[in-house]
């Protein structure tokens, strides 16, 4: 009985694998395909899940309006788990088996590491969910960009705001110890610097920590106006809030894009009050006269949608476009031709998904506004007008 | 049928390969690993490339667990070591790709001795904890001495360089880890008809026996931890030409865990389980992204909706293998070979 079962169990195997091995690649249908790396299971599924959303959506409207030329667009993806090893893992799937001039990368990691091949390739651009300041590098990333302000420029944005709100504020700093937190805290110390603001304190926390007791002494020790975290999502930043509140003090709590969406800090409560981050995108729920593009969305999707589906459909919309530019001007869909038509980008309307015109110069967009979270209303509501560090 | 294999000298007694259906099997795999990358496409000639380097890192930890009985989780911290050796010497002091990798192995080697060293006390589960203490230790250092490793952002690694031609494609790569991995694996399966090998099995059965038969346990025990660390750097060197940057990320502590499960899923103790193991650790996850592709002309969206299931059937699968095959995938290929050769008997 038992032997039957395990060779019934190998044979299923064995018939399984047998199967997958054989099967075949898609054909070349004229298409033009967006890869995409996403990281629709593991710790960052929340964002890959919303990002997929945000691009299907984008693309959905560009096919019923008839396509790029009379091309549809079509997202080729797979999930990646959010490991660098599958993330490549999927690029090399589907560059063989699409032509693919346009790619979504899920990680910083995954995109310092595909970044030699982009070069070798010379065939595609890549924009992605990583804003690292490291990648907005004309020079070293030619073939990469980010559909909003690099973490550095995010640091900007809200310390622009900040001098104008407090001159000669006091800040503390508090970073995640990893590649994504330790990102803006040079530039940022040069910018505050320039600004007039003065950084008292840099924390840095271990990555997954949640016992905080020990930075919020040192918070209180320093007493900022302040406090700017980055490199979280959401722990530990509502049990920072909490013991910072219980111990009375008065400092503001600010945040980068991916720890702004509204929903992560629904299940937070009262403590989430007052919030506030910097945010490239209009919120789903933004009902401003100038953004018919949320209109159409909030019609397509009645339900609310994270950040990471405007970050997707602000990609989405941004390789359109380039390949749009490239294709009236005659010429072919490659790395070079696709990022100089980026580039051209010049005062270019999102329906309002981002509340002014953008352009993008090199490889970001630094353009943000500051917002407050409101928890009576479960919304961020915004507290400043659109901040852009290109003038 | 073959009845048996009467061995009439002591070189027949010690051949690696005994019998002829063996011999056989071996050249088809090694003719199938020559023909293999003008075969594959880039996917495939990616995916051959990572179980190679798997598989090396797997063979080192199946010395380690496998034969000397040491638990170890720190096999990726070994592996970061030989990443950023390399990394460092590219960078640094500009030497040739294998005097790199080479010397990634040597410097993994000699921290895997000092890691080693609560061996000499610990086993079971504590040596396991120890050994995640150290490569936690070790996570620290590549993460905060940024002088040597780069800090957070880590070092980038300029393509291996051989007379004057850059590996970059998957194709060219492929010549480099290929041949390094058979190497590897052969000289595993060598080591084990030494007395160094022999003394390795032996504390893995019985320590207190092996001491009494006259196996200095400290030094065996300690060049254990330093061939599988060796293993480990050798895998991490060839990582890092092939990714081309190293980070502190690179090789999270889930990567020793994952070279763990390869060899008890693959088969601990045998050469052909680490083999087994690294390849289906590697690349099951791959070949149920075709499940998904198969089903995505009935199901809109079936890469969101069923991602998330073929993580819990890669799981499963793992967990149907520990119950019904414990010995791992090994033991079903020798099954396989039982039952051909003595066919048409049953087994």
């Amino acid at each position: 009985m038992f032997n039957v079962t395990k060779r019934s169990f190998i044979g299923l195997m064995a018939g399984v694998s047998m199967t997958l091995l054989t099967s075949g690649a898609m054909a070349d249908d004229g298409d033009i395909v967006i890869g995409g790396s996403l990281p629709l299971t593991g710790v960052f599924a929340f964002a890959g899940v919303a990002i997929e959303a945000g691009m299907q959506d984008y693309i959905s409207i560009v096919n019923e309006a008839g396509g790029i030329d009379g091309r549809k667009v079509r997202l080729a993806y797979e999930d990646t788990g959010y490991k660098v090893d599958q993330s490549v893992a999927v690029f090399n799937k589907l560059t063989s088996q699409e032509d693919i001039h346009l790619y979504y990368g899920d990680s910083t990691g995954f995109a310092k590491t595909i970044a030699p091949e982009l070069a070798r390739k010379q065939s595609m651009i890549m924009g992605g969910a990583s804003f690292a300041s490291e990648l907005n590098d004309p020079e070293a990333f030619p073939y990469t960009f980010m559909a909003g302000p690099d973490y550095s420029e995010m640091f900007s944005i809200l310390l622009e705001y900040i001098a104008k709100e407090k001159p000669g504020a006091k800040i503390v700093l508090v970073n995640s110890d990893s590649e994504f937190g330790r990102d803006p805290i040079e530039p940022a110390r040069a910018k505050a610097a320039e600004l007039g603001l003065n950084i008292v304190e840099e924390i840095i926390t271990p990555p997954g920590s949640v016992d905080v007791s020990t930075e919020v002494l040192k918070l209180r020790r320093a007493q900022p106006d302040y406090t700017l975290f980055h490199g979280y999502i959401l722990a530990p930043l509502p049990e920072f809030m909490t013991q910072a509140k219980e111990l009375g003090l008065t400092t503001k709590f600010m945040g980068t894009f991916w720890s702004m969406d509204s929903s992560i800090w629904a299940g937070s409560g009262d403590v989430a009050d007052g919030f506030m981050g910097v945010m490239p995108y209009r919120y789903y729920y933004d009902d401003a006269a100038d953004a018919p593009m949320l209109d159409r969305i909030r019609a397509m999707r009645p339900e609310y949608q994270a950040t990471g589906y405007m970050q997707g459909f602000v990609t989405a919309m941004l390789m359109v476009e380039a390949s749009k530019r490239v294709i009236d001007a005659g010429d072919e869909l490659n790395g070079a031709t696709l990022k100089t038509a980026l580039n051209t980008i010049k005062d270019f309307d999102t329906g309002g998904v981002i509340g002014v015109p953008i352009s993008i110069p090199g490889n970001s967009i630094p353009v943000g506004r500051v917002y407050q979270y409101d928890s009576s209303a479960q919304k961020m509501l915004p507290v400043s007008d659109w901040i852009s560090l290109q003038e | 049928m073959i009845i048996g294999t009467a061995k009439e000298t002591y070189g027949a007694d010690q051949a690696l390969l005994t019998t002829r259906p063996q011999q056989v099997w071996m050249v088809i795999l090694l003719a199938s690993l020559l023909v293999a990358p003008f075969v594959f496409n880039a996917y495939w000639q990616y995916l051959a490339c990572l179980v190679l380097i798997n598989v090396v890192a797997a063979t080192g930890l199946n010395i380690l667990t496998g034969f000397t009985g040491q638990v170890s989780l720190g096999q990726a911290a070994f592996m970061a070591v030989g990443a950023y050796t390399v990394a460092w010497l590219d960078r640094e002091a500009g030497t040739p790709f294998l005097v790199n990798i080479l010397l990634g192995g040597g410097v993994a080697a000699a921290i895997g001795i000092v890691v080693g060293i609560p061996s000499l006390r610990v086993k079971g589960l504590y040596l396991a904890i120890a050994t995640i203490a150290a490569s936690f230790i070790l996570h620290f250092i590549f993460a905060h001495w940024t002088s040597v490793t780069g800090g957070s952002s880590g070092i980038n690694v300029s393509p291996a360089r051989i007379f004057g031609i850059e590996l970059l494609t998957y194709f060219q790569l492929y010549w480099l880890i290929m041949p390094v991995a058979v190497l590897m694996v052969l000289a595993t399966a060598n080591l084990f008809r030494t007395r160094i090998g022999r003394a390795f099995i032996a504390i893995r059965d019985r320590d207190i026996s092996a001491e009494v038969l006259g196996i200095p346990l400290l030094r065996y025990k300690l060049m254990s931890f330093a061939i599988a660390s060796f293993y480990a750097g050798i895998a991490g060197g060839m990582w890092a030409y092939f990714f081309r940057v190293v980070t502190p990320e690179s090789f999270p502590f889930l990567t020793s865990i994952f070279l763990l499960a390869a060899i008890i899923v693959g088969g601990m103790g045998t050469i052909i389980g680490a083999v087994i193991g690294a390849i289906f650790m590697t690349l099951t996850p791959e070949l149920l992204r075709y499940v998904v592709e198969w089903v995505s002309p009935w199901l809109p969206n079936a890469a969101t909706l069923l991602s998330p299931v073929r993580t819990v059937v890669f799981g499963a699968l793992i967990m149907g293998f520990l119950v019904f095959e414990p010995q791992g995938i090994a033991e079903i290929i020798q099954r396989i070979r039982r039952y051909f050769r003595v066919w048409p008997f049953k087994t």
